[in-house]
């Protein structure tokens, strides 16, 4: 082994004194052209991506585990749910076209579900910095049992500094509205306002300087309302499993221009 | 019989089930599995029972699919490994990430079936079988000379069962080879870059500068009132962790850790940079072993139980076999990356750790929110529970401590001593009493003076000792508290996993009603006494699920500290 790299570096070598002869033979004006050609592609491509970076069209969804963001994921980018999905291990990531919209003239959106289960909710914040829209589902079937957990979730996504920098819309989608006996959007409304209310009184007038956390919501001295917030939030119905998405739709097309 | 077999991607999204096998599952096993098995490192084991069921898995990890099979969990179906890696490779050839509906799969999958299955019946019978011939032949034997050779029989004995297995697996190569001819070509998956900066979530950090005077409602002409301010609980200030103080640059960490491990490094030097830079095809068991061998190991010196530092290995192991390996990548780089997103999100808490919300909520029930502090002898459940006390104090909550340490002399003059200098009223009953009731009494009082937070001290107790655990239980299942506390020290080794698996053992063998109360929480004491030996943390969390919500680390009461993930991580691959 020992030799063969004798051998190398001697081959080596020789290409290096080859290289450096053949550059020497070419006149400078060549040389210069090149060089110029190269930084300027290089600038090109930079510029491009820098350009790029200022338009995003990343849309997240995100939601405790079991609200339907899988299914709602495939829903927007099939238009079916196939078989149904299990607990996401990995976020859903694509860039498309919506199932409904025309494939030629619209610009793709790139969707990425992020899955709920709270060890991988870290995820979440990578995605964070780039998105355009947040779109949290809630699941209105299984909503009281699971209202405290889904609203620390929100706060904790409203709160993040990305969000408020770049004032992110949120569109918090109430999922399964097919069924009978889901909650009302406006009653889901209400309950989460409220439910976050209480923890703003929790963390910021016990932590006045809670660094998870580095912007309160709201506005001091009055209850907590979802129109308080630095970016929007609006409240929309969905189904993902019987189709129903227009909302989500019109909500991700308001915020990535086709 | 097989109840369900799934294939799905690691996305979540169902790519195949058995329609013929068909049958409702009760309750959700599969995402039971998911969330309390697979996504808690805990892939490296080999079944997963669920109520009445039992499930085995299997990766492909290139092309990010799960396949899962459910059975029974009465019958022993022998079958289901060999179906469940038959089924994988037969179904990763007709895998294309856009197509969505497999259903020309179930004629594969019925042929694969019965064929595992009467592989497995044969398995089963022939080894009865050669037990009877051999026995015979032994008979015979021993008819015609009078001493039996065990070794030949053995030899006999292997050789036949050698024999049939061979011309078995040519014959369902022979099957399978046809029937791969039919589907459709192989298409590659298009592999993402996984990124692992960053992917820990940010510290948490509590900076609760209240400043609370002490001394102002401290009008007794006692002396060691004024002792007991001693500033804010460090729970509330900047995190400097005694491990992260020499915060070493990434780059070193990284060099110096190369340095350390062992690469395989049987292929010569420019062949490994060449694989290094066009990327290697797949991962295989033999690549990753000695990279994974060298993490077991600094795990291991950083005080991780070995149970758990072989079980996180195999789980990684498990993640990474068959990827691909990104290019200007090594094979030990990538696994102390998979390795770090692991421990991230095993440490990362599961449930919200935030005291004050769930007190400001029993608060709002008119109830006084109940912790009950459990642990072993020494491991400072008493003095903890002090410095919880003073800091659930600083955020003007009001405190009771309950005195349920009946057991051990002089523990309930003990806590007495550290309740006159918090100046929190103390419950106490002496000695001698059940602590079951006096815990009871405590939480009935507490209710009627309107106390916000009871903290209850129990007596310590050795995993073994069966009486007291049996104690402990009932006063768990009598008063029901908001949470248990473990408390564990820092310096234990591989007694960690004994210690909290045994707890929780017998919380939940010992339980007389249906829910069983589990431990919630952990309390990491001694934490300044154990320098980068941070691995107690790890072992601990692993085992039981639950979150370390506050850290001990020294003498005064305000040495309680949150605990810092992405320190400890660092710290435990450094």
């Amino acid at each position: 082994m020992e030799k063969n790299l004798e051998d190398l570096k001697i081959v080596a070598e020789q290409w290096l004194n080859q290289g450096t002869e053949f550059v020497q033979q070419i006149p400078p004006n060549q040389l210069y052209a090149a060089v110029g050609v190269l930084l300027f592609t290089i600038l090109f491509f930079f510029s491009i991506r820098l350009f790029r970076r200022t338009k995003s069209n990343t849309v997240l969804l995100s939601g405790l585990s079991g609200s339907g963001k899988t299914v709602l994921f495939y829903r927007l980018r099939d238009g079916s749910s196939h078989q149904g999905s299990v607990t996401s291990m990995e976020p859903n990531e694509g860039t498309f076209v919506l199932h409904t919209e025309n494939t030629q003239k619209t610009k793709p959106v790139h969707l990425v579900d992020v899955p709920g289960h709270s060890r991988l909710r870290s995820k979440l914040e990578e995605y964070l910095p780039r998105a355009a829209a947040i779109v949290f589902i809630v699941d209105a079937l299984e909503f009281l049992p699971n209202c405290r957990a889904a609203s620390e979730y929100l706060y904790d996504i409203l709160t993040n500094a990305s969000v408020v920098k770049n004032k992110i819309p949120v569109l918090l989608c109430c999922n399964k509205t097919d069924k009978i006996t889901a909650h009302t959007k406006e009653f889901i409304r209400k309950q989460m306002e409220k439910e976050i209310e209480k923890l703003r009184v929790s963390r910021s007038a016990v932590s006045t300087a809670d660094i998870a956390n580095d912007f309160t919501l709201g506005i001091e001295g009055e209850v907590f309302s979802f129109s308080h917030c630095l970016n929007k939030v609006t409240v929309a119905e969905a189904s993902g499993l019987t189709g129903q998405t227009e909302q989500v739709q019109e909500f991700i097309r308001e915020y990535v221009k086709p | 019989m097989l109840e369900q077999l799934l294939i799905f991607t690691r996305g979540g999204l169902i790519l195949w089930t058995c329609k013929e096998l068909g049958k409702a599952l009760k309750g959700s096993p599969i995402d039971t599995l998911i969330r309390s098995c697979l996504l808690e490192e805990r892939s490296g084991e080999v079944s997963f029972n669920y109520e009445a069921y039992t499930l085995k898995w299997t990766f492909h990890n290139d092309l990010g699919l799960v396949f899962v099979a459910v059975y029974q969990r009465i019958l022993h179906l022998l079958y289901v490994d060999d179906l469940l890696s038959m089924v994988k490779e037969s179904f990763s050839e007709i895998y294309d990430p856009k197509r969505m509906s497999y259903d020309d799969f179930d004629e594969t999958f019925r042929q694969l079936r019965m064929e595992a299955e009467a592989r497995g019946m044969t398995n089963g019978n022939h080894k009865m079988e050669d037990d009877d011939s051999d026995k015979t032949n032994g008979k015979e034997n021993t008819a015609d000379n009078v001493v039996l050779d065990p070794s030949k029989l053995m030899k006999l004995r292997s050789k036949g069962v050698r024999g049939r297995g061979g011309v078995r697996k040519t014959d369902s190569i022979g099957n399978k080879s046809s029937k791969v001819a039919a589907a459709e070509p192989p298409k590659k998956a298009t592999k993402k870059n996984r990124v692992w900066d960053d992917a820990a979530p940010k510290q948490v950090k509590l900076d609760f500068t209240d400043s609370v005077d002490e001394n102002g409602n401290g009008n007794h002409d006692h002396v060691d009132i004024a002792a007991a301010d001693q500033g804010e609980s460090m729970m509330d200030k900047e995190e400097v962790f005694s491990s992260d103080d020499e915060s070493e640059d990434d780059d070193d960490d990284e060099l110096r850790s190369d340095e350390k491990k062992p690469e395989a490094k049987k292929k010569g030097w420019f062949s490994s940079v060449f694989q290094s830079i066009t990327g290697k095809a797949n991962l295989e068991r033999t690549d990753l072993e000695p990279a994974l061998k060298a993490l077991k190991e600094r795990l291991m010196t950083k005080n991780v139980a070995e149970e758990i530092a072989e079980k996180l290995c195999e789980s990684v192991e498990a993640s990474l076999e068959g990827k691909k390996l990104a290019s200007f990548t090594r094979i030990s780089s990538t696994v102390q990356g998979a390795m770090e997103d692991a421990l991230i999100r095993i440490l990362t808490p599961r449930r919200s750790i935030d005291i004050m919300r769930d007190v400001h909520a029993a608060k709002e029930q008119r109830r006084p929110y109940v912790v009950v502090f459990v642990g072993v002898n020494g491991v400072g459940k008493s003095t903890n529970l002090a410095k919880v006390a003073y800091w659930l104090q600083q955020h003007k909550v009001s405190v009771m401590m309950a005195a349920c340490d009946t057991f051990r002399s002089g523990a309930v003059e003990q806590l007495r001593t550290h309740a006159r200098r918090l100046q929190i009223p103390i419950f106490e009953k002496g000695y001698e009493k059940d602590p079951a009731v006096v815990a009871k009494e405590a939480i009935q009082e507490a209710t009627r003076n309107g106390s916000d937070v009871v903290l209850v001290d129990t007596a310590g107790r050795m995993q073994d000792n069966e009486p007291l655990m049996r104690a402990l239980s009932k006063l768990i299942n009598l008063n029901k508290p908001d949470l248990v506390l473990f408390v564990g020290e820092a310096l234990v080794g591989n007694d960690a996993v004994d210690q909290l698996s045994k707890f929780n053992q017998k919380l939940s063998d010992l339980s007389n009603s249906g829910t069983t109360r589990l431990i919630d929480g952990i309390l990491l004491t001694k934490f300044d006494t154990i320098d980068d030996k941070v691995g107690a943390a790890l072992s601990m969390v692993y085992i039981s699920g639950a979150p370390v919500m506050f850290v001990g680390c020294g003498q005064s009461y305000t040495d309680l500290k949150k605990l810092n993930v992405k320190a400890i991580v660092k710290t435990l691959l450094k």
